[in-house]
């Protein structure tokens, strides 16, 4: 029997735990997988993702906004 | 320490107070429970309407309820198979109510797109606890998978406080079916692969 945790090669293997996920919480592989997720969220354009309720840029813009006005 | 450790490490630190409360005036946990749902249904109707930081503001307030239930009963002594029942059901209905808020919202402003993601991450959010429901009838655990109900309520939050929705409904959706394959082929190894006949019950 194939088992992929095992006989996958990397990057594949990291693709597979993540997708199928056995790690507790407040590990450090939850902080990498946390800290993905968060990135995708903020800093994704919501045009590219049709949000129908987004009005600006959000965190990303907000903090160039930021640092332009300093 | 874990940066997300931290985190909750310093979000206990309120709830130990709130837990302390409800333990000394001995509010019963099941009634916490059904408080947690009523104000998640108000969250619900905010997220319907498009106000996304009040739904925010209120799911934070149900999430206190829903946490706390456990702890309360466990320090009153009151907890129960029927207890644990009731938490799940109740959970259930509030996961349903936001996720029918957005559903309105998103039909409202004539985007199918949206309603059918919603609606899709809404069915495989509902599978990822059933899959566990049912593989724990025959398997020992079946903890597999990230997408579980703290990360979604979360995500929830993060989503409708940054007005980020869209984005936090794909990754419940991609994770979220990821989590019922996950808890599937943990089932079917469980059952049949000799090195892990140890996880069957």
């Amino acid at each position: 029997m194939m088992r992929p945790e095992r006989d996958l090669p990397m990057p594949f293997r990291a693709i597979w735990h993540a997708l199928y996920w056995q790690f507790e919480r407040a590990t450090w592989q939850y902080d990498v997988m946390v800290i993905l997720i968060l990135a995708f969220v903020w800093l994704t354009p919501p045009d590219w993702l049709g949000d129908p309720t987004a009005r600006d840029a959000g965190p990303i813009s907000w903090l160039a906004r930021w640092l332009a006005g300093r | 320490m874990t940066f997300t450790g931290l985190v909750g490490a310093t979000f206990m630190l309120p709830l130990r107070a709130i837990i302390a409360t409800c333990v000394r005036f001995r509010i019963h946990p099941n009634l916490l429970t059904l408080i947690g749902v009523l104000i998640n249904i108000a969250a619900a109707c905010a997220l319907g309407l498009g106000h996304f930081v009040t739904a925010g503001a209120i799911m934070t307030l149900a999430n206190i309820f829903d946490f706390i239930d456990g702890k309360v009963a466990t320090e009153l002594k009151l907890s129960s198979e029927f207890g644990g029942f009731w938490d799940s059901v109740m959970d259930r209905f509030s996961d349903i109510s936001l996720f029918i808020g957005l559903i309105y919202l998103y039909s409202q402003m004539g985007r199918t797109d949206y309603v059918m993601v919603s609606a899709l991450a809404m069915m495989f959010a509902i599978l990822t606890s059933y899959t566990r429901a049912r593989a724990e009838s025959l398997v020992v655990k079946c903890k597999v998978g990230f997408m579980e109900r703290p990360e979604r309520i979360v995500l929830f939050m993060i989503g409708a406080f940054t007005n980020r929705m869209a984005a936090v409904l794909w990754v419940i959706l991609v994770l979220s079916v990821a989590t019922v394959f996950a808890r599937i082929y943990y089932t079917w190894r469980a059952l049949n692969d000799p090195e892990m006949t140890g996880a069957a019950a």
